[in-house]
């Protein structure tokens, strides 16, 4: 085998998908990256500027141009795209420009079913480089919104924890100060038309506008609410919990059993997810490491359902992917849309063939 | 090349502070050609070129290796390229030029104290006004590096390159990432350091480019004038 024939081979992969090949415009719009994933991707872009200021990008990735091309083509039939072909973005370890090749599917009647086709599609694109037998790591973003909904704790401070996840250095911060969290004496708060009075007086004072940042109303709402919250404390028992479920790593079989009996001893009903994820191991079948880690999840709000990345012998990412069901509503779609797929990492794999 | 290159910046206070300290350590710059000249020497050290460049140059070119000794400050290091810190050693801090790089916010902001705080005021502007805080800095590598580990990913950047603590009142940006002596100017601008707003303290420092080519005699030239100079050798 050479790299051009595996090349072929991987051309092949992408041929027999029921899939639509694209292939979006090389200079993309900057703006609607930094609006979907913010600074931190942002650093990755090669940018550059048009002469009325516009700001473009090398084309860093295929989903997005693709979804928001479905988007404008009006979106709510199933629809599947494949792509293979350049991006660019900044990268320590190697070349600005690589190749990426993926499989987008949109809006199909049968998630599961979908996603069973995304990770064949990923296995077949693995083998097209030699690798049989790759390593999968599964993470489950439903899983652990379902636990969290079901935790008991003081309600806001759901959505503070599940915006934390997939980064395990904040959540394990943010659960070491939930721990740490003093039952301090309850001071008599100011009433809200004080703060707010109070508040607006600086906001004055400092030239700020009242209405385009945070209002006072916001602010004082927040700070009332923080107050509470460090009253409210989320009970030790609930920390526990959340540090036991998100410290299980292993084979996903055994992951899954100690979830399974977490949930038992917990009294939560996580049977929907855990049942998911089962099926989708069978579909996955023996010829492959599969590891279940419950803090896994990637930083992208926008993820849903199950997630995964895929590694050949080395420590580099070769596959990575899931469902992103928010992802079409975050670029304006009016209603949830169901998405799975996965982008390749061409150079990767070439680079694992070669070893 | 067989001497060495040491930048050090071309005016200001920065300059004489150089200066200073050079002349303290026993080897005086000297600018043949007049305060218009790029080039100078060290007195006593013959092996070395002294270039005049704005210190935030002298950053860029540590980093590439086109000089091989500069004075700059330890924020232009870390602004100028996020692999800056590893390309180069710092040898010694000189004293002068300290400050502070700095989240700061709006004091009517009496909900938000830390880090922390921000994370959770930046999910709240992107849930109710469908957009990103915005942060008036022009230390946009520095912010993207510490606002990524404290974990706050909803943001955006609003490049500023003067005036940064003019930018809430001016409605071009939220909060900003500033540098601050006595931190005067913003108080003055009624915002608020979070207390655990630092995100990195700074001060001009003898600074040794790692990537120039350190073959031959200069690596011993180098351990040499480094020694004279009461500075950390290059491991």
């Amino acid at each position: 085998m050479t790299p051009a024939t595996r090349r072929t081979a991987l051309e092949s992969v992408i041929a027999a998908q029921a899939a639509e090949r694209v292939n979006p415009p090389l200079l993309l719009p900057a703006d609607p990256y930094f609006d979907l994933a913010g600074e931190e991707f942002g650093r990755r872009l090669l940018l550059t500027s048009g002469n009325d200021g516009a700001e473009y990008c090398l084309r860093p990735d295929f989903t997005l141009p693709i979804v928001a091309d479905y988007i404008r083509n009006g979106p709510g039939k199933p629809a599947a795209f494949s792509y293979l072909g350049p991006i660019f973005r900044q990268r320590e370890d190697g070349p600005a420009e690589f190749d990426q090749a993926g499989l987008e599917l949109l809006a199909q009647q049968n998630a599961d079913a979908a996603l069973d086709a995304v990770f064949a599609f990923a296995r077949d694109a693995l083998a097209a480089y030699g690798i049989t037998r790759p390593r999968i790591r599964l993470g489950g973003v439903r899983l652990f919104e379902a636990l969290l909904a079901q935790a008991d704790m003081p309600d806001a401070w759901r959505p503070r924890i599940r915006h934390r996840f997939g980064h395990p250095e904040a959540l394990s911060r943010l659960l070491a100060r939930l721990t740490a969290a003093p039952d301090l004496p309850r001071v008599k708060q100011p009433s809200r038309k004080a703060l707010v009075e109070d508040i607006t007086g600086r906001m004055t004072a400092a030239g700020l506008s009242l209405t385009e940042s945070r209002t006072p109303e916001e602010i004082a709402e927040r700070y009332l609410e923080q107050q509470a919250l460090d009253a409210a404390h989320v009970p030790a028992d609930t920390l526990r919990l959340l540090k036991d479920y998100l410290a299980i790593s292993g084979p996903a079989l055994q992951a899954l059993t100690r979830i399974e009996a977490l949930a038992h001893v917990r009294k939560l009903d996580l049977s929907a997810p855990l049942a998911t994820l089962r099926r989708h191991l069978v579909a996955l079948g023996s010829e492959a490491d599969v590891v279940f880690e419950a803090d896994f999840s990637p930083r992208l709000d926008y993820y849903t359902g199950i997630v995964f990345e895929m590694s050949g012998r080395g420590d580099e990412i070769l596959a990575s992917g899931g469902q992103y069901d928010r992802l079409l509503e975050r670029l304006g779609a009016t209603s949830p849309i169901a998405a799975s797929g996965c982008a390749l990492w061409v150079d990767r794999l070439e680079a694992e063939a070669a070893r | 090349m067989t001497g060495l290159t040491l930048a050090v910046p071309s005016k200001g206070r920065l300059e004489e502070l150089t200066r200073e300290f050079f002349a303290g350590e026993g080897l005086a710059i000297t600018r043949p050609g007049g305060a218009r000249s790029y080039l100078g020497a060290l007195e006593g050290a013959p092996e070395v070129t002294v270039r005049f460049l704005p210190a935030g140059e002298i950053a860029r070119e540590l980093i590439r290796g086109t000089v091989d000794i500069g004075v700059t400050g330890r924020d232009l290091i870390h602004e100028t390229s996020e692999s800056g810190p590893q390309a180069v050693h710092f040898a010694r801090a000189l004293g002068f030029g300290q400050a502070n790089v700095v989240v700061a916010v709006p004091d009517a902001w009496i909900d938000v104290t830390h880090m922390h705080d921000l994370a959770d005021v930046a999910s709240d502007l992107r849930s109710r006004r469908k957009r990103w805080m915005r942060i008036a800095t022009k230390y946009i590598t520095i912010t993207r590096q510490h606002f990524a580990q404290a974990g706050i990913a909803e943001y955006r950047i609003v490049e500023s390159l003067g005036a940064t603590e003019a930018a809430p009142a001016s409605g071009a940006a939220d909060i900003i990432v500033d540098i601050t002596t006595t931190g005067s100017t913003l108080a003055a601008n009624q915002l608020r350091v979070l207390e655990d707003g630092v995100l990195l303290e700074s001060e001009a420092c003898l600074v040794v480019s790692r990537t120039a080519k350190w073959g031959g005699k200069r690596k011993a030239m180098l351990d040499a004038l480094l020694r004279r100079l009461g500075a950390e050798a290059m491991g």
